[in-house]
């Protein structure tokens, strides 16, 4: 394992050593990052907040571009799930959403909270996600929903017990901020 | 039709004494939570989440390269559970597959790309195309082919589903041999 200097996990986050974490990371409380989940922040720091939850072979990327008004800092909010083999390149991630399996995120979008990305769906075109939007379906349905998804506590709270029993973990370290 | 040897480099596979051939580039957490029961082959980047919950595959199981098999989680009014995942014999995941069934029975092919929703019952004898999306809790009866997203129902198999899937499992097994020297 290479040595991250800029990575910062709070203390009760869960971050599996067989995490890919690469960049300028900040991890905050109750979040877990299951083994082989992918972190890239190359174009900027990545600020994650409280209780998400990365499963495995999902990837989150930061990419530098000169060209876009992407924000130096791709800040992701509290609550949000990102299932497996996720793919996210957001602009910004709100609090509460649901990113479903093998979902693709383009890098100008921005998504708000509570919204829910079926599974397999991609998004590439420039927008912003409005508040409870659920996209499903071959067909990309599109619907409002009337309350955000549940938040998942419980499983948070099952995989902060179970996961450090089965894999070594990072320690947590509040360095000085980076950023 | 004759399956093609499909090599495998030797370095790179373990064979146990029942006969598993499991890649050394996969990720099996929670290993003494998991029981292949033999002539399975699980390829390379697959991951078996075994620290969740138990996982039990048959014999002739073939899980494929970048596969996922994931226990599936269920919220009770109290606390919550990840459910033990069974397998039959002679099933076939595909590629890039996502499988977070409680059951899958037995001579199930599964395709490539395709996501198994939590909770879903596989029937034995039935096949799911690639790139299908079975959507939560839904139970795919015996001799049906289910596809599209979300996966409903397509066709009917053939009675000798089952004779097909064993065949077709023995003889992936019996080619799938190391890179002669």
């Amino acid at each position: 394992m290479a040595l991250n200097r800029d990575l910062r996990i709070a203390t009760g986050a869960v971050v599996c050593v067989d995490s890919k974490l690469d960049g300028p990371i900040t991890i905050g409380p109750r979040t877990v990052v299951h083994p082989k989940a992918c972190i890239v922040a190359e174009g900027g720091p990545i600020v994650i907040g409280e209780s998400n939850i990365f499963e495995e072979q999902c990837l989150i990327k930061h990419n530098a571009n000169a060209n876009t008004d992407r924000p130096r800092t791709l800040k992701i909010g509290s609550n949000n799930v990102f299932e497996v083999g996720c793919v996210i390149s957001a602009k910004s991630v709100g609090d509460n959403n649901v990113f479903e399996s093998n979902c693709f995120v383009g890098p100008e979008i921005e998504v708000g909270n509570g919204c829910i990305i079926g599974v397999g769906i991609s998004l590439e075109r420039p927008e912003k996600l409005p508040d409870n939007l659920v996209i499903t379906g071959g067909n990309y349905n599109r619907t409002i929903a009337a309350d955000k998804p549940p938040a998942q506590t419980l499983q948070l709270d099952f995989l902060t017990k179970v996961l450090p029993n089965y894999h070594h973990l990072r320690k947590p370290k509040d360095r000085p901020n980076v950023l | 039709m004759e399956l093609q040897d499909i090599y495998y480099d030797k370095t790179e596979y373990v064979e146990t004494t029942s006969g598993n051939k499991v890649s050394r580039q996969t990720v099996l957490c929670g290993s003494q939570n998991i029981v292949l029961n033999g002539k399975c082959i699980v390829q390379s980047d697959a991951i078996i989440r075994g620290d969740l919950a138990n996982v039990r595959t048959g014999r002739y199981c073939i899980i494929s390269k970048n596969a996922v098999i994931r226990p599936p989680f269920k919220k009770f009014s109290k606390g919550v559970a990840f459910f033990p995942l069974h397998m039959g014999d002679h099933v076939y995941v595909g590629e890039n597959s996502k499988v977070n069934a409680a059951v899958v029975g037995s001579y199930v092919h599964i395709g490539k790309n395709v996501v198994i929703g939590r909770r879903c019952v596989l029937k034995d004898c039935c096949m799911i195309e690639d790139g299908s999306v079975l959507p939560p809790e839904t139970v795919v009866p015996s001799f049906t082919l289910y596809s599209g997203s979300p996966a409903t129902w397509t066709e009917n198999l053939p009675d000798c589903t089952q004779d097909i899937m064993i065949e077709y499992t023995r003889n992936y097994y019996q080619h799938f041999v190391p890179r002669p020297i």
